[in-house]
């Protein structure tokens, strides 16, 4: 059974009065297996987060189908085992960093005692057992980052999905970010990111999909792809180059 | 279900602590001890002004709570995005809606106890000075307005919700709640008028009186659960009267937060 998959996903998106209808993701065919750690880059604009929004059914396709552990993504309990942490996470300006775990706890179904050592665990992993107490609003951009990492992890899920999870951190916070995938990936967990970092791609995938224009222009295995001291930087260029795809954000 | 109570309880204790709301609050504490300053300077039917203004504040304190307070819990939920970090948990779009309906009719419930203390407090203190005054007052009555004016909001909280499950702005969401706010207060009159035009000497034509009689039915007629004038004058309401409201409400605020649910299943947030 694949972790995550989706069957000929496309979705479009409608444009003002007078822009033509945005083609966002077109016959998306991806299969992630259990354990795995899977890169999924692209340029901005390509379909990167629209294909993650549809793995959790925050939007609908237009056609085809999603499942993660085989369950298609329109039932809720697919997303039980799923952490998810999106890109530039936001969260409710008055809760505690406490308070928030406690809440993504109490909704994944995971007791009081387990949340508790779990949220002491996640807190001290993300280095915010200071400021656990505090209101969001008070908190850097990497602290919100970090928070959201802790809460995505709260309930031990077995699929993590991680939406640029580096963006807007320092560089002590990208190498905890960095050391939280690796232990993830040492525990047998699959973890799904997309990234513009082409380093933190070759450092902790073990798979990479590449997509442009909402189409997956490539999806193989690293050592394949950097076999012929090829680097990744190069191969993802000459993809997006060959894909005719660029910078559109 | 065992959802609801985790999003109703970040759903309060995010409104609980919004700076919004301690700014209705003083607002509201000022207008009570206002009202004590008047009755003190000009007593003249201190009973009836006091309990009408303490009435009169918890009312209009508890709709700017729902105006500027509970729409924006749901408004910024979509607006930043933050509903990702429910909807990507093992909950459903309507277990999302109910639960976030029911934290914000917790708050309600306790910014409505906590003023009606001071209200009380602030009537309490009146009828001691002015005793004769008070003849006709009764608490059960003051208190049976109060819990009307709560259930009022949150039947206002319900089609607020039901908005914001229709539209993508929190502006919009405002203004067709503070429409239906004004309709439901005033569609009784304006049907009662309408449908006897010759009383009031006007000529009003048959598809208008459709319209209003469509109208009456279709938006909650709030003006029901304004009793501050039979409570300020301690005229008895009607048991199968009470009965028959609190029907109402719950009717009512079910069938909207069902729909609000049901189209809310439909919504995207890219």
């Amino acid at each position: 059974m694949k972790a995550l998959e989706t069957q000929g996903i496309s979705k479009g998106f409608a444009g003002n009065i007078g822009v033509k209808r945005i083609q966002a993701l077109s016959d998306l065919n991806l299969q992630i297996d259990q354990g795995e750690v899977f890169g999924f880059l692209g340029p901005n604009g390509a379909g990167k987060s629209t294909s993650i929004k549809i793995l959790l059914n925050l939007i609908y396709p237009d056609s085809g189908r999603a499942t993660i552990m085989g369950k298609d993504v329109k039932e809720k309990e697919a997303r039980r085992r799923v952490g998810y942490l999106p890109e530039n996470p936001y969260f409710y300006d008055y809760l505690s960093a406490d308070e928030l775990l406690w809440f993504a706890g109490r909704v994944s179904g995971i007791d009081k005692e387990e949340l508790k050592i779990r949220a002491d665990m996640l807190l001290h992993k993300v280095n915010l057992q200071k400021a656990r107490s505090r209101h969001i609003r008070t908190y850097s951009k990497g602290m919100v980052q970090r928070a959201g990492l802790a809460m995505a992890l709260i309930h031990n899920p077995d699929i993590i999905i991680l939406d640029e999870p580096m963006s807007g951190l320092d560089p002590l916070g990208r190498k905890m970010v960095g050391d939280l995938i690796l232990d993830l990936k040492s525990q047998g967990k699959t973890v799904f990111f997309s990234s513009h970092i082409l380093t933190d791609i070759e450092r902790f995938c073990d798979r990479v999909g590449i997509i442009v224009g909402g189409e997956l222009q490539l999806m193989d295995t690293l050592d394949n792809l950097l076999k012929n001291n090829a680097t990744l930087e190069d191969i993802f260029l000459k993809v997006v180059e060959t894909a005719g795809g660029g910078n559109e954000a | 279900m065992i959802v609801l109570w985790p999003i109703a309880a970040i759903t309060f204790k995010e409104g609980i602590r919004d700076r919004a709301l301690y700014g209705i609050t003083l607002f509201a504490l000022s207008l009570l001890g206002f009202s004590l300053l008047l009755s003190n300077m000009a007593p003249r039917d201190v009973g009836k002004v006091a309990v009408d203004m303490a009435l009169s504040t918890i009312s209009f304190a508890g709709l700017l709570l729902v105006l500027f307070v509970g729409i924006n819990l749901m408004a910024k939920d979509l607006d930043k995005r933050t509903i990702y970090s429910v909807l990507s948990r093992p909950v459903s779009r309507s277990e999302y809606v109910v639960g976030k309906f029911f934290g914000l009719c917790l708050l309600i419930v306790a910014v409505v106890v906590f003023l009606s203390i001071f209200a009380l407090l602030s009537i309490l203190m009146l009828k001691l000075s002015y005793p004769n005054y008070f003849e006709k007052f009764a608490w059960s009555l003051v208190i049976l307005a109060i819990t009307f004016e709560g259930a009022m909001l949150i039947l206002l909280s319900a089609i607020s919700f039901f908005f914001a499950s229709l539209t993508s702005t929190s502006f919009v969401t405002l203004v067709l709640t503070v429409i239906s706010y004004l309709i439901g207060n005033s569609i009784r009159d304006v049907k009662a008028l309408v449908e006897s035009p010759a009383a009031a000497g006007i000529q009003i034509s048959p598809v208008m009186v459709k319209t209003v009689q469509a109208a009456y039915y279709l938006f909650p007629n709030l003006s029901l659960f304004d009793v501050k004038i039979q409570a300020a004058h301690g005229l008895p309401i009607p048991l199968n009267y009470i009965l028959l409201l609190l029907l109402y409400f719950v009717v009512y605020s079910s069938l909207v937060i069902t729909l609000a649910a049901l189209i809310f299943r439909r919504k995207e947030f890219p």
